[in-house]
């Protein structure tokens, strides 16, 4: 006679055998089930009393199997179905390692490329200013502050020079400029035509058809005006709009970042000379840029040069032409100093020793030796590359041009980036069993730290290869100040089975 | 292939199960009163055995169960390959005939 408590607890244990089931594969699900019920069955069979009853201990015993179909169904859950090769177990393995950084990389690189600030890093970089360009100021001013007037820039014109091949000169006005539909207020360069020239920038989306308007003024836009107020059209070139009185035509776009004079304007509109000092504007000063001739390189001496020249009534002032400083680093100038940074600090916050000690007299082979320097530079290389993706995406997330303070971001992030990722580096090569590159595992403590000078204490890990033993000292002493790996031999073999298998 | 199976390093459980399927015990209940290993233990060591082609499984056929009034059951027994592997293991644990020995399973 079954009593109340025996048939609550079968069905109990009928349920657990059903909810473990659930994790069983469908298409083993039937069979499995008809196995674990006819095992219970039997298991009830030996467990029973002469009665046909259960004692507790027996109902705990019947439970106690039945909660075993747990892993049971777990296992068939995990297993690949036979076959099919079994996943290689690649955790903490060094080629794992690679592919998680080259994918970190690959994602860097891949925003780097999406980012305009960085394009406009790149293209000031790309277009610096080449030796031999002077920007002549009065001595007595700042380079940053227009000193020379368009008369004076006329007159030099006018006459022959000596030291200067060619001239250029600018100078800013604020003009409200009229496109149709927009108005706009911007900075304007009124420039000599030949001032890109000298300068050496190219004009990016430039139209090179002669229309009915190609007799008009041509202007410039510089990229951030392009992009904000023309939506970054690149059939721009040819539109027409009102600066002032003036009806201009748009000849291009000058490249992002490229400009790196001073001044920041927002457009240049190319006048002839004639209009460059027409009115009133010739007594307003702007900047002066001269090319050096051969003569003038020969004579020039450290970054400047000392020009005597006579003003339009006759008096003599002294100018200053001073060569153009390359205010842009570019992200690989940037890059090389912060990995400098980053390789000097490195001492400072771990030590570059890789703990390469041994304790026994087997030693790697050449073969395994060069994989491991192998795999540690692969991840210097790659660590190097991501600092120098990643703090380029950083600084420039929220800058669409060329800034100074981005520059400075990027640099530090890039040191940053380089020192943690080499610290990371270093600290992950020291974990990596010399045999197999996979990281050892399974820390345990060993000795007490109050018996350090009778035997050493420390954490003892191990390579799940079966290859070596690594011991860290807890507190290094003289006899034993870093780690050691201890190779382990053959009569080790039996505690690891193959790849995961059993 | 059993030259290949033979290099297999089994865990001692995996092996002492192998024994004892080649013992005699070849249901996963007996196995477990026998090694004194758990339910969760037995049955996926059985499982893994058996998609590597160490044992292989065969259900008792239902009229023999009939015959008896209960449930067929999933009988286990060692392949070619797994008594190759149990070879190697004897080898390796000289221990595992004493402790599942031929006779014990004979007079069970």
């Amino acid at each position: 006679m079954k009593q109340p408590s025996d048939l609550v607890i079968s069905l109990f244990d009928a349920a657990l055998l059903r909810t473990a089931s659930v994790l069983v594969p469908s298409l083993q699900r039937e069979e499995w089930r008809r196995e674990w019920s006819a095992e219970l069955w039997h298991v009830r069979r030996s467990y029973a009393g002469i009665d046909n009853t259960f004692s507790l201990e027996s109902q705990r015993e019947i439970t106690a199997f039945c909660l075993g179909a747990f892993p049971d169904a777990l296992c068939l859950r995990t297993q690949p179905a036979k076959g099919i090769a079994a996943p290689v177990h690649v955790h903490g393995s060094a080629l794992q390692t690679l592919l998680w950084l080259s994918a970190a990389l690959a994602l860097c690189f891949v925003i780097s490329r999406l980012l305009p600030g960085v394009q406009a890093e790149n293209d000031a970089a790309q277009y610096q200013i080449k030796p031999g360009v002077l920007l002549v100021s009065e001595a007595v001013a700042s380079g940053a502050a227009p000193s020379i007037s368009a008369t004076l820039y006329q007159n030099w014109k006018a006459t022959r020079q000596r030291f200067f091949r060619e001239l250029a000169f600018y100078r800013i006005a604020r003009e409200t400029a009229d496109a149709g539909t927009i108005s706009l207020s911007l900075n304007v360069a009124h420039s000599t035509a030949n001032l890109f020239r000298l300068l050496d920038l190219p004009i990016k989306y430039a139209d090179g058809s002669d229309d009915a308007e190609g007799n008009l003024p041509a202007v410039i836009l510089s990229h951030d005006t392009w992009m904000r107020s023309f939506a970054g059209n690149p059939h721009v070139a040819g539109h027409v709009l009102r600066i002032g009185h003036t009806r201009v035509r748009i000849a291009g776009v000058a490249p992002a970042g490229g400009w790196q004079l001073p001044g920041r304007p927002d457009a240049w509109l190319l006048e002839s000379n004639a209009q460059i000092a027409a009115g009133s504007a010739s007594r307003t000063n702007g900047y002066l840029f001269a090319r050096l001739s051969p003569r003038g390189l020969a004579s020039m001496s450290g970054s400047g040069i000392s020009i005597s020249a006579r003003n339009q009534d006759g008096t003599e002032i002294d100018l200053y032409g001073a060569s153009i400083p390359a205010p842009v680093e570019g992200p690989w100038g940037i890059y090389e100093f912060a990995i400098f940074l980053a390789l000097v600090a490195l001492p400072a916050v771990i030590s570059v020793s890789l703990g390469e000690t041994h304790v026994s007299s087997h030693r790697p082979s050449t073969k395994q030796r060069l994989s491991r320097i192998l795999f540690f530079t692969a991840k210097f290389l790659l660590i190097a590359a991501i600092g120098f993706s990643a703090s380029l995406d950083l600084a420039y997330s929220n800058t669409i041009g060329y800034s100074p303070f981005a520059e400075c971001l990027q640099l530090l992030w890039c040191f940053t980036i380089c020192l943690f990722g080499f610290r990371w580096a270093v600290a992950d090569q020291r974990k990596r069993c010399p045999v197999c590159l996979r990281r050892v595992s399974h820390p345990a403590t060993v000795g007490l730290a109050s018996r350090t000078f009778l035997g050493w204490n420390g954490t003892e890990m191990i390579c799940m290869g079966g290859h070596a033993l690594l011991h860290v000292p807890s507190l290094p002493t003289s006899w034993f100040g870093g780690q050691r790996w201890l190779y382990l031999d053959s009569s080790w073999d039996f505690l690891f089975a193959d790849n995961g298998v059993y | 292939m059993l030259r290949m199976a033979a290099e297999i390093k089994l865990s001692h459980t995996a092996a002492m199960i192998l024994q004892a399927i080649s013992t005699g015990y070849v249901y996963g209940f007996s196995i477990m009163e026998m090694t004194g290993l758990p339910s969760g233990t037995v049955y996926p060591a059985m499982r893994r055995l058996e998609r590597d082609d160490l044992i292989r499984s065969q259900w008792e056929r239902q009229s023999i169960a009939d015959a008896e009034q209960r449930p067929p059951r999933k009988y286990y027994k060692l392949t070619a390959a797994g008594r190759a592997t149990l070879e190697t293991s004897r080898k390796r644990y000289p221990l595992l005939e004493r402790l599942i020995s031929t006779e014990e399973a004979k007079t069970t």
